[in-house]
């Protein structure tokens, strides 16, 4: 081993740093400290030429570590070990003193100051000269996308990620791709027909060559790491063969079981037993809802396999478990809406013309149960005064839903239009706590709602809704005119209840090893710059499923999701750092200092920690002992901390390291400096 | 007795283990191990009061697997370490019979299997002594210093000649963290910053695994009560986790079990 030979570097960062340190009697103190071999400071250390002052010293003083006395090492870390790697050192024996973010950022001018940049620069000096060399670790890609929920997210996704030439395998659980972009009549601001957007998009994903689409179906698992997953995916029995199956709906027409409320009509429908969600569905072939059907419950009936032209039922069909290798996941499960009693004082769910936004929709729907004319569920009058009820439940600290479900405002000026559009003398009244119409000419739809149609907004909140004499009475506050209490007798009453996460979405997180807050959205790994990416590395955001979200929004995210996965599949081989936890390894008879008790692998976040038999030469075992896949492994550091015969060590951040930079403070003007 | 002798004689004959791990009579009327390889010296086996050391402590030594198959002579502690051996990977299914005994007599019963014992152990109680508990309750009333002050002046009669570690079956590691010296972690002298660390760190890597059978104590020859210091850990992590250790053949560790709906609310 030969002698260290250290550089120091201290960068002035203009004045960031320079404003309160003196950077010049720390590259002279530190010059002191035992193996420094050379120590400078410069105005600019990240510049072209301030780079080159240390590509030169390494060249010319042979230097065996590099200690930049810069900023963080999340600003300029990469930099500059790429820079030492260039001249030829090891990029791993590069480190970074932190002088700016932890010491001139925070305190002020002074010989405290200028003494902490150096206690920081020592510690890094100690530590570097413990370094050792490191080689990135190569692992290899599948390049198969795996997308969970086929809504309008998911199948831009699987477009985006298909189109550039990557296979997808795109899960649904519903026997129908579309999501809740299916089900709406028109969209905002625009005005344009939901399905006639969407549908085109869905055939797209059904006919495009490098798309498998498996509806019908759940994730049951998935295990692995960036780039080498392998996913187990329950295709439910739909109870028929979907190859003979060719869609005439025969079975449908006929199956006597028919008054099932519809999922996609909202309740508002009725559906047989064996069914296809609407009539647009992709792929359109019917699914036997058993929880229904005759057959299954009393068995007998059978009347759709003797209808069936191809004799594509299949009663005794069980659920296939299909296992698949991918690459990279697209989160883009979706959002729900709040239903049920949790609105008592709207009598939603007892009131039977107290619907929820989805319900107008198909209200609303040319498709929908009433044709696209505005008849209310109760006795199918068309209503004279609709009460459209914002925020119900949303921006609600009592309810526990603080945040805004951001769609509502839109939709319910929307809402509010269409049916002005439809009934002219009917009269539609907006409740609402505050407008937001932030987007691409959002703010000019709802004015126009107010302005154009004659909508009447009402700024305050509604206590109560009960029934008298056949109208519902809305009892409200209007707070622009002193509070004053406000009673409205209406037909029928929208309420854009909280836009909420699907209920399996907590249990689906804990699967993928996702994060997820407080109401179970997934979390991004940073707000602002991270915002497709999960903490997860190789499982992407896209849609509602992260936080409510608009449609145009939802497609911006998943075209991003889709380009993350894209540049994730455009090399065969992915790069990553070898900060990772090793398991110690030796000569024999010890083989190695683990003991094999694993309770390293319960604590391992990630499950990165494997099993590994070490055997003899005619295949007898000598001791099963921890490894770390380097795959998995994020370098967290959680097992180093458990093991208690100091068998695991984080490379690049070894005890050895730790030691030394602990030990350069506690023993600072000993002998050194 | 007379019924342990005969089981172990039985075993032996017949080939069912190659040695009987068990208590013996030791000097000054103390039991002692014995390890009992044939059937003509079964004799040698006591059970009584005084048999109380944790003889699970030989199942990892490399001198004692080579014997082969093992019988052991299992106490209600032995078995909980059995199971939370097993738990670490420490001993595999089939590779021992626990004799399930009582120190005060009683009948042997002979469990072959990791689930016979651990169905066994769900039948047992563990109950402590009420001056065990006035222990505890006295130790629970001290304020932090004067803990402080009690194991300080309890530490610095520490040796560090390491006879806890000897006795603890728990404490099986090939390499121990104090003859880790790359860096060397724990000072190696008897001197009062080192023998607090030697003795906190141990105790903090039996937190959730200790079964409480009191060898370190027994063990210890300047008399340091060790087990109170590990049987306070033991009742921390209940109260936190309710967790006990040695239950259960797939026991989960509480203190390294990562789990991602943990709420956290330690860090909020």
């Amino acid at each position: 081993m030969t002698l260290a030979r250290i550089g120091v570097f201290v960068c002035h960062c203009g004045e960031n740093i320079s404003a309160t340190v003196d950077c010049a009697k720390v590259a002279a103190e530190a010059a002191k400290l035992p193996g420094v071999a050379h120590s400078v400071d410069y105005k600019y250390m990240c510049s072209d030429p301030g780079q080159q002052l240390i590509q030169s010293a390494i060249r010319e003083k042979g230097l065996t570590g590099v200690v930049v006395a810069a900023c963080s090492p999340r600003m300029h870390e990469p930099t500059f070990r790429r820079a030492c790697a260039e001249a030829g050192l090891n990029p791993f024996l590069c480190e970074m003193a932190n002088i700016r973010e932890h010491c001139s950022w925070v305190h002020e001018k002074g010989e405290a100051t200028t003494a902490k940049a150096l206690d920081i620069v020592r510690t890094l000096v100690a530590k570097v000269k413990k370094g050792k060399p490191l080689q990135p670790i190569q692992v290899p890609v599948t390049k198969t996308a795996l997308v969970l929920g086929g809504g309008i997210a998911g199948i831009q996704a699987s477009l985006d990620i298909a189109n550039a030439g990557h296979r997808v395998i795109l899960v649904e659980k519903e026997p129908s791709i579309g999501g809740h972009m299916a089900q709406l009549s028109e969209t905002f601001p625009t005005l344009d027909c939901s399905q006639c957007i969407l549908t085109p998009r869905m055939v797209e994903v059904a006919q495009h060559p490098n798309i498998t689409l498996y509806s019908y179906s759940e994730l049951e698992g998935l295990e692995g790491f960036i780039g080498n997953f392998k996913a187990r995916i329950r295709r439910k029995a739909r109870g028929l063969d979907e190859t003979l199956c060719t869609g005439c709906g025969l079975c449908t027409q006929k199956c006597p079981t028919r008054r099932i409320p519809s999922e996609f009509d909202a309740g508002l429908g009725l559906r047989p037993a064996i069914y296809v969600p609407f009539p647009q569905a992709v792929p359109n072939k019917p699914v036997i809802d058993r929880d229904h059907c005759t057959y299954f419950l009393k068995g007998k009936c059978r009347l759709c396999e003797k209808v069936c032209p191809t004799q594509a039922i299949r009663f005794d069909q069980e659920d296939e478990i299909v296992e698949a290798e991918v690459g990279a996941v697209v989160l883009a499960t979706g959002f729900d809406i709040k239903h049920g009693d949790f609105f008592p004082e709207y009598g939603y769910g007892r009131f039977q013309d107290v619907i929820d936004g989805l319900q107008f929709e198909r209200l609303a729907s040319a498709s929908g149960p009433t044709l696209g004319e505005i008849r209310r569920p109760s006795d199918g009058k068309v209503p004279e005064t609709v009460v459209f009820v914002a925020c119900a439940g949303s921006r609600d600290p009592a309810k526990g839903i603080e945040y805004c479900s951001k769609i509502c405002c839109m939709y319910t000026a929307k809402h509010a239009m269409l049916y002005k559009h439809k009934v002219h003398q009917g009269k539609p009244f907006v409740f609402y706590m505050d407008i937001r119409a932030g987007g691409k000419m959002y703010e000019e739809f709802v004015r126009r709602a107010m302005e154009e149609d004659g909508v009447q907004y009402v700024r305050g909140r509604v206590s109560r809704i009960y029934e008298r004499g056949g109208k519902l009475v809305v009892k409200g506050a209007d707070t622009l005119l002193g509070a004053r209490p406000l009673e409205i007798e209406a037909d029928l009453v929208v309420l854009a209840t909280a836009a909420v996460a699907n209920a399996g979405a907590e249990d689906l997180a804990q699967k993928l090893h996702v994060s997820y807050d407080a109401h179970a959205f997934f979390a991004e790994a940073h707000p602002k710059l991270r915002p497709v990416e999960t903490n997860t590395a190789g499982i992407f955001l896209a849609g509602a499923c992260q936080a409510p979200k608009d449609i145009p929004d939802s497609v911006s995210q998943a075209s991003g999701a889709a380009a993350k996965v894209a540049a994730l599949f455009s090399r065969s081989e992915l790069v990553r750092e070898p900060l990772v936890a090793v398991v110690d390894r030796q000569a024999p008879p010890v083989y190695s200092s683990c003991v094999g008790c694993f309770l390293c692998q319960g604590a391992c976040p990630y499950q990165a920690i494997e099993k590994e038999e070490i055997r003899n030469r005619d295949g007898g075992l000598i001791k099963t002992v921890a490894k770390v896949n380097p795959g998995l492994c994020q370098g967290c550091g959680t097992c180093v901390a458990l093991c208690r015969t100091k068998s695991i060590d984080i490379q690049g951040y070894s005890h050895e390291q730790v030691y030394a930079e602990v030990l350069a403070l506690l023993n600072r003007g000993e002998g050194d400096a | 007795m007379k019924a342990l002798q005969d089981k172990a004689r039985e075993l032996l004959a017949g080939g069912a283990v190659q040695v009987v791990i068990g208590y013996g009579r030791g000097s000054a009327a103390a039991a002692r191990a014995v390890f009992v390889r044939e059937a003509s010296a079964v004799d040698a086996l006591v059970l009584d009061e005084t048999c109380l050391q944790n003889l699970a402590v030989y199942l990892r030594k490399p001198e004692v697997r080579r014997l082969g198959k093992a019988a052991l002579v299992a106490i209600p502690a032995v078995l909980r370490t059995i199971l939370q051996l097993a738990a670490e990977n420490q001993v595999s299914d089939g590779s021992l019979i626990a004799l399930a005994v009582t120190p005060s007599g009683g009948e042997v019963v002979p469990l072959a299997t990791l689930d016979a014992v651990e169905k066994h152990v769900a039948g047992l109680d563990f109950p402590r002594g009420a001056a065990e508990e006035a222990e505890l309750r006295k130790f629970a009333e001290m304020g932090l210093q004067e803990r402080r002050s009690f194991w300080e002046e309890q530490f610095s009669r520490c040796l560090k000649c390491y006879a806890c570690r000897a006795a603890c079956p728990l404490c099986y590691c090939e390499r121990c963290t104090v003859e880790c010296n790359q860096p060397q972690w724990i000072p190696v002298p008897a001197h009062d910053l080192g023998n607090l660390e030697w003795n906190v760190m141990r105790a903090m890597h039996l937190a959730g695994r200790c079964v409480d059978c009191g060898d370190c104590s027994r063990a210890c020859p300047v008399g340091i009560p060790l087990q109170l210091l590990n049987r306070r850990l033991v009742d921390e992590v209940y109260e936190r986790f309710a967790f006990r250790s040695g239950m259960a053949v797939h026991g989960e560790n509480a203190m390294s079990t990562f789990k991602p709906d943990d709420p956290e609310d330690f860090i909020r």
